[in-house]
């Protein structure tokens, strides 16, 4: 990724993971919370008898489209144009930046609303525009939530899935001046209703995400449940639409295959409340769609990143991964946690420690409705990082070790047996320092009576 | 060189080979259509009206205005108390809102509305209430058949909408009624 997008915060992701876990219950809450939503999707994906072709026609519909992009693109930015939309090009968050700015300018904008949108937060939209003077609100609740609390998204569903009601309840006191000590999600989002109500009716533009930019109709689709995008981009006169090239789709044929896996997987309802599709302004008004790269083509040029780019942001394989649940959107160094974090945003952690935040069990790439191979492409990094030599301390020191002993049989077997008769027979407290950051959180397993080896040529082996 | 050139041009060399298009051919789940559309407009939150067609909704609406609600219809046949407004702000106190479907979804209990018969792009999103009106020919079994059939012209807009808006975005509890309508009532006519 470009420099635009180098890491949030940094801090190794076993340090910044060791933070959230020191509440204990807190972390069971939020392990508890999004494997619920993961329950809900297996609900969800169980009930389509043609789940599995709808996840190869998502992957081979997506990778159809990378494999083309350029046609695509050109194709789309036509049609659009064709339609009366303005479409801009930025290589990376700077630029667009930059363009945001210089449309939002000429309109004389103070305030905008922007609904949920990964993008502009990777472009750090936010902060560049209030440094010009512009007023941003964020419009859907969980995003306006953490933009009270002047906070990063900890997921790219459910932005503030860290929180408690109890500590929504005191923002809200603060900010908007809900009764103290409240914390009922509904009276909370019936305040948050009525604030953000006056902020749509009062905003001079509005600004969305993509959800998927429809090549052959010059289009494009955002998705809610809250319904804020339409909101927004349908009372002012001014709507921009921020896109990465990643977002197109051929035709309306493959947008209808990826809406009907996107919710499913994301938070186990069969579709969002609002899917839209934008194909021009409202009369009198004006729509621009910026297309931006930061970074993708470059992924592009890796044969394994690339498929990275099949990604349609549903959240899915972050509500699954035993590492993110345990370990909160905020260790990642990226604007973009969990597994797709890793693969997108790796490479500008200069901590190098993020591809390490995954145990390689393959569950994202299991839930994944695209296919993307999540655990293969995470593994990929831990060599990239290797070959760049830039393998994260301990690491980088016992790695080499590791590999030579692992080589050696003979040295295998021998300590391996050394290690089930220690367990067998030392106590739990003299052994557990030496599995580290390991054993923190975990019982030492209980040793088998003999090796595997001994087992597999007793029972099996001729 | 243009951002637009430099961009297409790094795209000339994909790593991955060139991929084909699949064939979207999904069979389509054709029993008790209706059925399915009820039952998934429940899970959405929704509520499906089978009987009395036109005539419920307008009686539904009586009332409604009786009790001094601000009701605006676009649907022919039903009629409300307010009118379009020349602006779209000035809707920001209707409490219903009566507007035409062009189909409906089975699978998932969405519902295409099309610009052509909103008025304002904002009515179904900034009305308190929704009622949508499909006819019963007009439901379909799945997204894929949806989608051939919508038609999206250029310059135009459209939604599938599922329900009354949601959200969970507090500590998960599912709460109906964020920034769109706060209910949604589907008459089959
Ligand atoms: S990688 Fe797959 S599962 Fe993860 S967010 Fe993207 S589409 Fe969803």
């Amino acid at each position: 990724m470009s420099s635009q997008t180098t890491a949030i915060n940094s801090g190794v992701h076993a340090k910044k993971a060791d933070i959230f876990c020191q509440d204990e219950a807190r972390v069971d809450w939020h392990s508890k919370a999004l494997w619920m939503l993961r329950e809900k999707r297996d609900r969800a994906a169980a009930s389509l008898p043609e789940w599995e072709q709808l996840r190869q026609l998502g992957s081979e519909m997506k990778l159809h489209t990378l494999t083309h992009l350029g046609e695509y693109l050109e194709t789309f930015e036509k049609n659009c144009q064709a339609n009366g939309i303005v479409v801009h090009w930025a290589k990376d968050g700077a630029e667009h930046n930059q363009i945001v700015h210089s449309i939002l300018a000429k309109h004389q904008v103070k305030k905008l609303v922007k609904s949920k949108s990964m993008l502009t937060e990777e472009c750090h939209l936010n902060p560049y525009l209030e440094s010009k003077g512009i007023g941003v609100i964020d419009t859907d609740l969980g995003e306006r939530i953490i933009q009270l609390a002047k906070q990063p998204p900890s997921h790219i569903v459910v932005p503030a899935i860290h929180l408690k009601k109890e500590e929504v309840g005191d923002l809200f006191h603060d900010k908007l001046g809900t009764k103290a000590g409240a914390s009922d999600p509904l009276y909370l989002t019936r305040a948050a209703r009525a604030h953000l109500r006056e902020q749509f009716l009062s905003a001079d533009a509005a600004m969305t995400g993509v959800n998927m930019a429809i090549a052959d109709k010059g289009a494009v689709v955002v998705c809610t449940n809250e319904g804020n995008a339409d909101m927004g981009a349908n009372l002012p006169k001014l709507q921009l639409h921020s896109m990465g090239i990643d977002k197109i789709v051929p035709d309306l044929d493959s947008a209808a295959v990826l809406l009907r896996t996107l919710a499913r997987n994301a938070t186990g309802q069969p579709v969002t409340t609002y899917s839209s599709f934008y194909r021009g302004p409202q009369t009198g008004g004006e729509m621009h769609v910026i297309i931006v790269d930061n970074g993708r083509t470059d992924m592009l040029q890796d044969k394994i990143l690339a498929e990275s780019l099949k990604c349609i942001r549903c959240g899915g394989c972050l509500n699954t991964c035993p590492v993110y649940r345990r370990s909160g959107g905020f260790s990642y160094n990226y604007t973009i946690p969990g597994p797709i974090g890793i693969a997108v945003g790796a490479q500008a952690d200069d901590t190098h420690s993020i591809p390490w935040a995954c145990t390689l069990c393959g569950s994202c790439s299991y839930v994944c409705p695209t296919k993307v191979p999540l655990d293969k492409i995470i593994h990929h990094h831990r060599r990239l990082k290797a070959k760049a030599g830039k393998l994260p301390y301990g690491k980088r020191n016992y790695m080499p070790l590791v590999g030579n002993f692992m080589a050696s049989e003979t040295m295998l077997n021998c300590s391996m047996s050394v290690a089930r008769t220690a367990l067998r027979i030392l106590p739990g407290s003299l052994l557990k320092p030496f599995s580290g950051a390991w054993g923190k959180y975990r019982e030492l397993p209980v040793a088998p009576k003999s090796s595997f080896e001994a087992w597999f040529n007793k029972n099996r082996g001729q | 060189m243009s951002s637009k050139q430099s961009i297409l041009n790094a795209l000339k060399s994909v790593a991955v080979a060139p991929q084909a298009m699949p064939s979207i051919n999904v069979s389509p789940r054709l029993d008790d259509v209706i059925g399915q559309f009820e039952t998934n407009l429940g899970t959405v939150a929704g509520t499906l009206h089978r009987e009395g067609g036109l005539a419920a909704l307008q009686a539904k609406v009586d009332e409604l205005l009786k009790e001094g609600k601000q009701v605006i219809s676009q649907v022919e046949g039903v009629t409300g108390n307010r009118n379009a407004p020349d602006t779209a702000h000035e809707l920001r106190d209707i409490d219903f809102a009566v507007i035409p479907g062009d189909l409906a979804v089975a699978e998932n209990g969405a519902i295409w509305v099309n610009n052509q018969h909103l008025g304002h792009r904002v009515t179904p999103f900034i009305c308190e209430n929704l009622f949508l009106v499909v006819s019963a020919d007009k439901v379909v079994a799945n997204m894929h058949q949806a989608i051939k059939q919508i038609s999206l012209e250029s310059g135009e807009f459209g939604v599938f909408i599922a329900g009354p808006s949601k959200t969970a975005d507090i500590e998960q509890a599912l709460v109906v009624g964020a920034h769109g309508a706060c209910s949604l009532n589907v008459y089959l006519v």
